[in-house]
């Protein structure tokens, strides 16, 4: 009898999502859209957003690759997202439904990650550049525009263990590849090679690789020089600031060009509503909607008609919207092949164990 | 003996160092949980701002009673599903029990993660607070039982003996000689099912579906955009709530902090 009344009490439990009508369920990045837009969205759709969060497209992958389901939008970066089309895990848009999607910027649209936009519409972007404590930069005479500063022992001297760059193969490849003069997606051995000695000649000036606490310690103080997101890097200026430090944290944009990472919105093969889904991508491809997180995070813009929105400092910030000449020189990121993946993987455990 | 001052000095030495290797951290997070400064950094000035952010922070409450609705439910069933086991493996000492019981502690985090989450879709389940608390379940059994088993092997047998001899039923035995005997250990596996409930992060990240965050969930999820001091604030308040459970258990339960006190 007791144990009839348990089961029935967790059915019904479990039956509540399904009862809950009207929700839409967002599996985000954390920090990813401004309060004031979700609000706006759910008095406007008359529902609820939902927000999950992850903090790895890895995460996001494997959570989906194991069958989890519920969610409705979700905002990979682009190879991941290519990744999720080929394991069909995405629901084409229909986009008639969008009426919007011209503010994109064409730049962003039909890239080779979804041709013809399929499944996809880009949400914001940041860049992977220099950070660095503008007051030290100038005191020690250091150039803040290209990768030399991270990689030249001739900079390095005078910055030696004030330094950190990402604790990532993936970026901290790129970087070297696009001083090196080559592609950021460049997959020749001799030209990893050559990246691979690079890293191992600065590492030694190096203070640590460093991809979760470099905001703070750049807001510290204690470290004067990254190689970081660009939202981070605003984050950290922002915090310093906050914290009356004498000191600003400026974004610098290597000459030699840098990484891009696009997030995009999709909607889930098995969405359970898609159509409130349809509804969130056309209201956030409103040109307030997406200012709105840029104004909030420093995050880059896709969307041409957020332009008139974006507070006018970050409009003049190269890092957030750079000149016609950088941007043709950022690139985004491609999946490796498993063989490259293997090869990069080794190199990098050579570069971890070097001295 | 002859060295005792020597060596006592030396253990209390080794004994501060210990607790404050224990302790420390915590005191760090509830210090500056009062700090006014969103960096974890430096001591800025006195202030209460944390814990009025927290209280207008729907997303870290929600979270926060997720954890707590959690780790209740999956703590009180998980000790009652455990102390059978474990006596159950006291009593019939086979081999396949003890196997079936513990498996679960011995497995990796992250394979029974995945495999809870493929066992949930599978059965069509929806992902949600239940599913959460029934893998918590799951993990927590094996703990409880070994508590108890180790409890019930440090009781004198004659005592239930005893019992059946007066005329008592099995369960009375169990009712009025048993479980009070094996109380301390009882309440100590539940103690310890709650704790390893409310931190749990892996096995929680693949079993908790669309919209349902956990503590863990949330700060994890913070950890790329610099953890604020609301972070502290909770723990601060989390921490408390503990203390005050260990408080509540030994007043319940005297003998609970001190072992095999009626062996003596």
């Amino acid at each position: 009898m007791m144990i009839k009344r348990c089961v029935a009490v967790l059915l019904c439990l479990a039956a509540l999502p399904a009862l809950a009508k009207d929700t839409l369920n967002l599996y985000n990045w954390n920090n990813y859209i401004a309060p004031e837009t979700v609000k706006r969205f759910e008095e406007q759709c008359k529902c609820e957003v939902k927000q999950t969060y992850y903090s790895d497209n890895e995460e996001l992958l494997a959570k989906l690759a194991a069958g989890a389901k519920g969610y409705d939008i979700l905002v990979p970066t682009s190879n991941a997202m290519q990744s999720l089309i080929k394991g069909g895990q995405l629901k084409p848009i229909d986009k008639s439904k969008l009426s919007n999607l011209k503010n994109i910027n064409t730049l962003y649209m039909n890239t080779e990650f979804d041709p013809g936009n399929k499944f996809s519409v880009p949400y914001a972007m940041s860049t992977t550049i220099l950070g660095y404590n503008a007051e030290k930069m100038k005191e020690l005479g250091l150039p803040t525009d290209t990768w030399a500063v991270i990689f030249d022992p001739k900079y390095l001297e005078k910055v030696k263990r004030r330094v950190t760059v990402l604790d990532s193969s993936n970026e901290l490849f790129a970087a070297a590849l696009k001083y090196l003069g080559y592609s950021a997606n460049d997959t020749d051995e001799k030209h990893w090679k050559e990246a691979a000695d690079l890293i191992k000649r600065a590492k030694p000036y190096w203070a640590a690789f460093n991809a979760s606490s470099y905001i703070k310690e750049l807001t510290v103080g204690n470290i004067w020089l990254v190689h970081g997101y660009s939202n981070d890097i605003f984050q950290a200026n922002l915090d310093a600031q906050a914290a009356g430090r004498k000191f600003s944290i400026l974004q610098g944009m290597p000459k030699e060009g840098a990484v891009l990472a696009v997030d995009n919105m999709v909607i889930h093969k098995d969405a359970p509503r898609p159509d409130l889904a349809l509804l969130f991508m056309n209201f956030m491809l409103e040109g307030k909607n997406s200012a709105e997180l840029t104004n909030l995070i420093g995050s880059g813009n896709p969307n041409t008609d957020a332009i008139k929105y974006i507070k006018p400092e970050l409009l003049k910030n190269p890092a957030i919207f750079p000149d016609a000449a950088v941007q043709a020189k950022l690139e985004q990121l491609k999946d490796l092949t498993s063989a490259q993946r293997k090869l990069r993987g080794k190199m990098w455990t050579e570069i971890k164990a070097s001295r | 003996m002859r060295s005792f001052p020597a060596r006592s000095r030396w253990l209390w030495a080794a004994a501060g160092a210990g607790y404050a290797f224990l302790y420390l951290p915590l005191v760090i997070v509830v210090v500056y949980s009062f700090n006014d400064s969103r960096l974890n950094a430096e001591w800025v000035g006195f202030t209460l701002d944390w814990y009025r952010k927290l209280a207008h922070n729907d997303e870290m409450q929600t979270a926060a009673a997720n954890s707590l609705i959690i780790a209740s439910v999956a703590s009180l069933v998980s000790t009652v599903l455990g102390t059978m086991a474990g006596v159950a493996m006291y009593r019939y000492k086979t081999r396949l029990l003890p196997l079936l019981v513990l498996t679960p502690i011995a497995i990796p985090e992250i394979l029974m993660g995945v495999s809870l989450l493929i066992f949930f879709v599978l059965l069509n389940f929806s992902l949600g607070l239940v599913s959460v608390a029934l893998a918590h379940i799951a993990f927590c059994i094996g703990f409880v039982a070994i508590v108890v088993r180790a409890r019930l092997s440090g009781m004198d047998e004659t005592l239930t003996e005893a019992a059946r001899d007066c005329g008592a039923s099995p369960w009375q035995t169990f009712r009025y000689i048993t479980l009070p005997l094996i109380m301390p250990g009882v309440i100590a596996g539940a103690l310890m099912a709650f704790t390893l409930s409310i931190d749990d992060f892996v096995i929680t990240f693949f079993t908790a579906g669309a919209g349902t965050i956990t503590l863990p969930l949330q700060i994890y999820s913070m950890i790329k955009i610099a953890v604020t001091p609301e972070v502290n604030a909770v723990s601060t308040l989390l921490m408390l709530l503990t203390l005050i459970l260990i408080v509540v258990a030994t007043r319940v339960s005297p003998s609970l902090l001190r072992s095999n006190e009626e062996n003596e």
